[in-house]
């Protein structure tokens, strides 16, 4: 069965970039292939969101971009987490947890 | 911090980043095709490009910038779909802005930019202050005595340098200029030689002269084809040949704002002028004065240190007792101040004036600018009130239409400074073609044309901004117009501060028209019909000093002895030639100290004879006078050194000399149109220069009979004729040139106040255009409607004329020195200015008023 694709709550999608791009450099189709494929498709990042939220990380310093060939040789734009990124993507993660956790928490006993 | 410093990165790779994300998104669209080949579904997966690309822009430029940009392009939309309004307006403020600019970059050019100079901001002017105390006069330079003592003993300067400009001299029969320097002039300023090098100290020794010159860059290049091996080959400078050791750079055109063709040790005037025998004692005695001045402050000293150290010393040199060690003043070294006595007390009253009245134009054009604006405004009351009711915030807004007001503003600098980049430049060549001046806008040019807009934007935008967004939006929606206005509405105000101005500027001009009839038609106190000037030109090298002395006899004696010719004088200057020389004199029996400055010509008894100038008390000088110690005095001199006594037989001090009053001549302009400055007439010896010869109704037989003369006493001597009415022609180039310029700006003036007018009331018929169709559907003839339109603003008129009268004599009192002895108050210039201006109003409310009657009172009753 499919899920009904959701909307992503506020402030939720660099925190999710950042994660995906730990694992090594990936360009931006690649990133939303990586949202979409690890939620089981439930999270569907719109390009009108995606790039923009690139574009932000890029000007925190977060990410840095570099033109290189795609895996079927056509140039694309990969991101790689800098070192910033990482401790931002720490404490980020962090905060995010206990916010998930907390919202659990609520709707399981209120 | 770095977050600050991608987003400047960014604005200034805008166009890369903007490609990359472009070629990015279409790489993803691309992958979206692939793994979605039915276009449905990439199509949904995809979104809204055009947003995502102005979301990521948006991300750089910040949420402030971003808004800023969107108000910028909307407001460049509005400017260009008003075409007629952006039109006046953009031309109203760039030539205001452009004349602004124009001429502070004049200003600049004299007064602010330092001279092109090795760590500029440490050098400086030092000039002497004449006279002490209540009796303080004008700045002066010193004496190359005073020099070397300066330089042998300060502490204060690392160096002290002279200068002394206008020697004219001939280089293969072009009439060049060289300016006398001191052997360390380009060592203390620092300035690197393009080619060969400066002088060395031993080459500006008295008693051992040497004759070495450097050249000036453009010189360089004109008239000597920019010769690569020009260093050490040898030049003839009025015959005399002199080495060129080098060649000044581009940049540095020296430290006068006059034109500097040769540079040339001090010392080596005893080269160029052998047989004058005045250059020695200017070289080594104290008696001798003035050269400009100028050092290097020593690290860790202040100006008014040197300025301490330089009266000190003077006072030592001189001893305590005299009178003459007076004040030292420092001032930045820039080319304004450098030759003082000449300068300042024309440039800078000239410069204020102009700077009064390109202020007013700006101002003129801001009110106009902001008249339009407010009527334009008036115009989108529906567009603002709709925008406030969904619930556009009012300061939003009022940034909107104060960006907008900016773009204009900014667009307007920029046409603004085109044109002051060509201005002043063909101006400067026309009324002073000898100056060297860069006038080449600057970085500080720019800050002060970008100064000028934003606060035109602010001066005209702001206002209407404020009142655009006030008021009550159900009304405005409606299209109600108010009835009634508020107590003092703003157009009132603006069109009243409009007309005043323009009364300003209008009467300026026209007084200074009037001053310029005014000198053209006034008796000069002498005749100038049928006087022939005869100027001499002999080979300068050999008339100078003693030799000038001899030849200025032998030409008196020669003219007096041949028979039948008109009756001729000899004089040091030509009437109205506005060349002044001046002295200092007492009345014998004051004590030293109370000597005034007088002016001085040295003449013949024949000089009053050929200009009929009557003498009131005394006698004539007759040709036995050359020698003796006898003066005349002009009335003024008289009355201002001795009152009421008649001065004929007392004596006068003069450079350590007494000299009797032998007569008192009848005041006349000799020197200038303007006021008539206390004068002494000295014996003509021929002590400064050849004499001129001044003939009455000279024939083409005398001419030549004395040219003849002038032959036979010198067979290279050349003598050229002019008739003398010629100078005075001359001597009122200034004004002319004053008077056009007014001129110009008054009309200027006039027709942006026109324009202005004709808006608001364009504006007030369309306003009101219910209330005219009301009336003329009720009977009211269109005569009447018109009148009552211009009514409502008669008294905003009437303030504004009122206001403007008043700063028109107010000001007229800083014009006074170029008006020739008009009144400020003269009825035919004010009488121009009134009919000029209800001419003008009358134009300005003809088509409005046209509209006004024309109005169809069905339409205009259906008008929503």
């Amino acid at each position: 069965m499919t899920h009904k694709p959701l909307e992503l709550l506020p402030g939720t999608l660099d925190t999710l970039i950042l994660r995906s791009l730990q694992r090594g450099p990936l360009h931006g189709y690649a990133i939303m292939q990586a949202l979409r494929d690890r939620s089981d498709e439930i999270l569907q990042v719109g390009e009108s969101s995606l790039y923009p939220a690139l574009q932000r990380l890029l000007l925190n310093g977060w990410v840095k971009a570099e033109w290189g060939a795609s895996e079927n040789n056509r140039r694309a734009r990969y991101y790689t987490l800098t070192a910033p990124g990482r401790k931002q993507l720490a404490s980020e993660r962090a905060d995010l947890e206990r916010m998930m956790a907390a919202i659990r928490q609520v709707l399981e006993t209120a | 911090m770095s977050k600050l410093l991608r987003r400047i990165q960014y604005l200034f790779r805008r166009n890369r980043m903007e490609a990359d994300l472009a070629e990015e998104m279409e790489f993803h669209r691309a992958m979206l095709a692939r793994e979605f080949p039915d276009g449905a579904g990439a199509a949904r997966a995809w979104g809204n490009t055009t947003l995502a690309r102005e979301d990521s822009r948006a991300v750089w430029l910040g949420p402030w910038l971003e808004g800023f940009w969107r108000d910028l392009s909307y407001g460049v939309r509005g400017l260009a779909r008003e075409r007629g309004f952006t039109a006046v307006a953009l031309s109203a403020l760039a030539i205001a802005i452009g004349l602004n600019t124009a001429l502070f970059t004049v200003f600049n050019a004299i007064a602010l930019r330092p001279w092109p100079v090795k760590d500029p901001g440490r050098v400086v002017n030092v000039l002497r202050r004449i006279g002490s105390g209540s009796r303080a006069g004008g700045l002066d330079g010193f004496g190359v005595a005073e020099w070397r003592y300066l330089t042998e003993h300060t502490k204060a300067f690392t160096g002290l340098l002279l200068t002394r400009n206008g020697e004219r001299v001939e280089v293969d029969r072009r009439p060049l200029s060289l300016t006398w320097v001191t052997g360390n002039y380009f060592s203390v300023l620092g300035v690197e030689m393009a080619r060969g090098r400066g002088f060395l100290p031993e080459e500006d020794r008295a008693q051992a002269p040497e004759a070495v010159a450097v050249l000036n860059y453009g010189t360089w290049r004109n008239d000597f084809g920019g010769d690569p091996s020009i260093v050490g080959k040898t030049v003839r400078l009025d015959e005399v040949p002199f080495t060129i050791v080098g060649v000044a750079p581009e940049t540095f055109t020296g430290t006068s704002p006059l034109r500097v063709d040769f540079w040339a040790p001090l010392s080596a005037r005893r080269v160029l002028r052998p047989h004058d025998a005045e250059v020695l004692p200017w070289l080594t005695s104290l008696d001798h004065c003035c050269s400009s001045m100028a050092g290097r402050l020593a690290p860790g000293f202040t100006r008014e240190q040197g300025a301490s150290e330089v009266e000190l010393l003077m006072g030592q040199l001189h001893g305590k007792s005299e009178h003459e060690g007076g004040g030292a003043v420092i001032t930045s070294g820039t080319a304004l101040l450098e030759s003082p006595d000449s300068q300042e007390h024309q440039v800078v009253p000239a410069l204020a004036a102009m700077f009064a009245a390109m202020t007013l134009v700006l101002l003129l054009a801001c009110a106009n600018v902001g008249n339009l604006l407010l009527a334009r405004a008036a115009a989108r009351r529906t567009e603002i009130a709709v925008r406030l009711s969904l619930g556009g915030s009012r300061g939003r807004l009022i940034r909107q239409l104060l960006v907008e007001s900016f773009t204009l503003a900014l667009a307007a600098a920029a046409l603004g400074l085109a044109l002051a980049w060509s201005a002043p430049a063909a101006i400067a060549a026309r009324l002073e073609p000898e100056n060297a001046f860069g006038l080449t806008p600057d970085w500080r040019v720019c800050a002060y044309t970008a100064s000028l807009a934003i606060l035109a934007c602010l001066a005209f935008g702001l206002a209407p901004a404020i009142q655009a967004t006030h008021g009550r939006i159900a009304g405005a929606l409606k299209r109600e117009a108010p009835l009634r206005f508020s107590r003092l509405p703003l157009r009132s105000v603006l069109l009243a501060a409009q007309v005043a101005i323009s009364v300003m500027l209008l009467a300026g001009a026209g007084l200074m028209v009037r001053g310029l009839q005014h000198a053209q038609h006034q008796d000069p106190g002498f005749r100038i019909d049928q006087v022939t000037v005869a100027s001499l030109e002999l080979p300068a090298a050999a008339y100078s000093g003693q030799r000038a002395k001899i030849f200025t006899s032998q030409l008196q004696n020669a003219l007096a002895e041949t028979g039948g010719l008109p009756a001729s004088g000899l004089a040091s200057d030509v009437p109205m030639e506005n060349s002044r020389t001046f002295t200092d004199i007492r009345r014998t029996g004051e004590p030293p100290g109370r000597e005034r400055i007088v002016q001085m010509h040295d003449v013949t008894g024949g000089y009053f004879e050929v200009l009929r100038i009557p003498l009131v008390a005394g006698r004539n000088f007759t040709p036995g006078d050359a020698g003796r110690q006898v003066v005349l005095l002009n009335e003024t001199a008289a009355r201002s050194f001795f009152g009421a006594d008649s001065p004929v037989g007392k004596t006068i001090e003069s450079a350590g000399k007494t000299w009797e009053v032998a007569g008192v001549a009848k005041d006349a302009h000799t020197t200038d149109p303007g006021a008539i400055a206390p004068t002494v007439y000295w014996p003509m010896t021929g002590r400064f220069n050849l004499p001129h010869v001044l003939i009455a109704d000279a024939g083409a037989a005398s001419r030549e009979r004395i040219a003849a003369i002038v032959r036979g006493l010198e067979p290279k001597g050349r003598v050229v004729f002019a008739p003398l009415s010629d100078n005075l022609r001359s001597q009122l180039e200034p004004a002319r040139y004053a008077a056009m310029l007014a001129g110009a700006l008054g009309l200027l003036a006039l027709a942006l106040a026109s324009i202005g007018m004709s808006g608001v009331f364009a504006y007030m018929v369309r306003q009101r255009t219910r209330e005219i169709g009301l009336r003329m559907a009720l009977g009211a003839h269109p005569a009447q409607v018109v009148r009552m339109i211009l009514a409502s603003h008669l008294r905003a008129l009437a303030w504004g004329l009122a206001v403007g009268l008043a700063g028109a004599s107010a000001a007229s009192r800083l014009l006074r020195s170029m008006m020739n002895g008009v009144s400020p108050f003269d009825p035919l210039a004010y009488a121009g200015v009134f009919a000029l201006l209800i001419a003008a109003a009358a134009a300005a409310s003809a088509i409005p008023a046209r509209r006004a009657a024309r109005v169809d009172p069905l339409t205009a009753l259906r008008w929503e």
